[in-house]
């Protein structure tokens, strides 16, 4: 069901954590709230879930108002960071609480348990009891828990942060693959900008609890509304050079070039993001620095050059090898140049 | 470094205690020793009880006999007499009856007390207090002194009340937390109880109560409640939040979570409470002499019966004693599973 927040503050006494959060999450959508530590995501899903209350504004699930609504009433799953299994049931009697506190007939929980158990493979697992689980079937059991009841909408904060580095890329593709097949609206809460890139039909990304932008992942890694935004995406981030912009032409001590842009500006911010730049001689690129830094990757190198003083980093073939000092040129398209104000932050077209 | 590596071994070696597996022949046979002779000095007073029990009066008063067959013959007469003759089974249902609903009642009452107060934030305006406590002084007064019917004084001192709350109290700001409430439940241990046993007892006696379990049991309950609350609220703080809010999400009422989720985690914490408060009312004696009398009976009155004008008749009161602490040492022996047990292993993280 479609979810949607209007205007929405909340404070925990002076202090204000979300403020004023728009956003409607389409039916059967996969939104990801993403945002550092602070950034108010994880408030505002708890809003959603009712177990935060809303200092100003309205939460509405379908065409309800469930701004004060107990969260019993507001037919939500939720899957936590801890997993929040209940320690003293079995796998089968966590998974089936939802329906055991409806009442549902033995029956009927019976089989809907063994249905989603199989669909999150703890099948032969429904009599262990959850310190007896590892960190991902523990988390599959959270799953299953929320998937058992097929309600309006799953919330989830930060489910995969507790697994290790490579059940977190496997679940990360279950967790798609179940969202597309049961098309229930999902909102994630993640600081992880590559779960968010990987998961979501739209990212909305907060900080400081303002909504900085909210788009798919393409256009959110391709034009990032701000300075903030564009920091944020990418790894390693955007390069950010300062300058001035004089009919679509930068110019900065570092060096000139134009951009597709026409406009003129007194101070900006130009970005280029690593993977948009290429190691030239120093004479073809468009900036020159000396080599700072060579990091091997595996697949690529990253090579940070000072430029006056400044740094760029530059995503380059793996074989790159060149003395620390030396001098290079940086070169991208002018299509690849993201230009900011740099008093507001706001994207210039 | 060499030096504090050193001093680190010989206050290692005086101060930290070894395990008995891996300790030497003869200091091993010393700490057993120490052990064993701690042992026999905690069992003797039992064990004197016992032997005691089946005694006659000249075996008592003739000296001390310790070895039934070799030092004395035992005789059952007064196990035959307390048993049989004597109306012992009376009090000691009494006992069992008033300990097992006041602990009980008290449990179940002082745990959903410690959960809230754990879990809801309260703010009780001081004016509300005070507004209470006066109207309550006004009720007294207009009652016993103007000879106000009682009804329509409490009925007026509610609405007063509701109102007061409406208005002016509003405008105060000081209030009582959650620490403050926690505090003067566990202030009211602090008074002696001998102090409060007479009111309780002229308000029994008005209710026409007294010499009933229902007075023992409402006031060992009243009792022991500050006793529950205190050691279970640390119980509850310990549980996990996500825990209950996934519950609840679920779709569980508040009294839901509390009895299928925050109850049973507590249960071993609530096995050592049960039996603490259990002990406490087994063996209370100042209340229960005020309280009853004939009918009513507790077995530690009935102990102290036997003191009688002829002197102490420590055969008879060997015998309550040991049928006292008999069902005591079994509950203890069946909970000990229970108390000290990692529960909330496995409920947060992997």
């Amino acid at each position: 069901m479609r979810v949607t927040m209007r205007k929405i503050h909340k404070s925990f006494g002076p202090v204000e954590v979300v403020k004023g959060l728009d956003l409607v999450v389409e039916d059967g959508e996969f939104l990801v709230l993403l945002g550092a530590s602070g950034s108010g995501k994880t408030t505002a899903l708890r809003m959603i879930a009712g177990l935060e209350s809303v200092t100003a504004g309205q939460v509405l699930i379908g065409d309800r108002d469930v701004t004060n609504v107990l969260p019993k009433y507001r037919d939500v799953a939720m899957v936590f960071q801890s997993y929040a299994l209940y320690p003293h049931m079995t796998v089968f009697a966590n998974i089936a609480y939802p329906l055991t506190v409806r009442k549902l007939p033995r029956a009927e929980i019976d089989a809907g348990v063994k249905d989603v158990a199989r669909q999150v493979q703890l099948d032969t697992l429904l009599d262990r009891y959850p310190r007896q689980l590892s960190g991902g079937q523990r988390q599959r059991v959270a799953l299953a828990r929320a998937m058992i009841r097929r309600p309006s909408a799953f919330l989830m904060d930060e489910p995969l942060s507790n697994l290790d580095a490579k059940l977190r890329g496997y679940m990360r593709a279950e967790l798609k693959h179940m969202q597309h097949r049961l098309g229930i609206t999902t909102i994630y809460v993640t600081h992880d900008q590559i779960e968010a890139m990987t998961l979501a039909h739209r990212v909305a990304l907060l900080e400081k609890g303002v909504l900085q932008q909210l788009d798919t992942p393409a256009e959110i890694y391709n034009a990032p509304a701000n300075l903030f935004v564009a920091g944020f995406i990418g790894s390693p981030p955007m390069n950010f050079l300062e300058g001035a912009l004089v009919d679509g032409k930068f110019s900065a001590p570092a060096g000139n070039f134009g951009t597709l842009s026409r406009a003129s500006r007194a101070a900006v911010v130009a970005g280029v993001r690593p993977e948009d730049c290429r190691v030239t001689e120093p004479s073809s690129g468009k900036i020159v620095g000396k080599v700072y830094a060579i990091e091997l990757m595996g697949d690529h190198t990253l090579v940070t050059c000072r430029v006056g003083e400044e740094t760029i980093t530059v995503k380059a073939d793996k074989s790159f090898a060149r003395p620390d000092g030396e001098a290079i040129g940086v070169d991208f398209a002018e299509g690849a140049v993201h230009l900011f104000d740099k008093s507001v932050g706001d994207r210039i077209r | 470094m060499t030096d504090r590596t050193e001093s680190r071994d010989l206050m290692r070696r005086l101060f930290e205690a070894e395990s008995l597996e891996t300790m030497a022949l003869a200091p091993k046979i010393a700490v057993y020793a120490a052990l064993g002779a701690w042992t026999l000095v905690v069992l003797f007073p039992l064990y004197w009880v016992l032997v005691t029990s089946f005694k006659v009066e000249v075996q008592v008063d003739g000296g001390p006999f310790y070895i039934p067959f070799v030092d004395f013959t035992p005789t059952l007469e007064a196990w035959n007499f307390m048993m049989l003759q004597n109306n012992t089974i009376g009090p000691y249902l009494n006992s069992v009856v008033v300990s097992l609903s006041s602990t009980l009642l008290s449990l179940l009452i002082g745990s959903l007390a410690a959960y809230a107060l754990v879990r809801i934030r309260f703010q009780v305006k001081f004016a509300a207090i005070l507004t209470f406590i006066g109207l309550l002084i006004a009720v007294i007064v207009a009652v016993a002194a103007l000879g106000v019917p009682w009804p329509a004084a409490t009925a007026a001192a509610i609405a007063l009340f509701l109102l007061a709350l409406g208005t002016f109290v509003r405008r105060f700001k000081a209030a009582v937390g959650n620490n403050d409430i926690e505090f003067w439940m566990i202030s009211t241990r602090i008074m002696p109880p001998i102090v409060a046993v007479l009111p309780i007892y002229v308000m029994f006696q008005h209710l026409g109560l007294l010499d009933t379990r229902l007075a023992l049991i409402s006031t060992y309950t009243g009792v022991n409640l500050p006793i529950v609350v205190w050691l279970t609220r640390d119980f509850f703080a310990g549980i996990p939040l996500d825990l209950e809010e996934s519950a609840e999400i679920d779709g569980a009422s508040k009294f839901r979570v509390f009895f299928t989720i925050a109850l049973p985690l507590v249960r071993s914490g609530l096995a050592a409470t049960f039996l603490l408060v259990l002990i406490l009312t087994w063996n209370e004696f100042l209340l229960a002499l005020f309280l009853s009398n004939a009918n009513a009976q507790t077995m530690p009155v009935l102990v102290a019966a036997q003191n009688t004008t002829r002197g102490p008749q420590w055969w008879y009161m060997s015998v309550l004693i040991v049928v006292m602490i008999a069902p005591v040492v079994v509950i203890a022996a069946f909970l000990q599973k229970h108390i000290a047990r990692g529960l909330l292993i496995g409920a947060v993280k992997g």
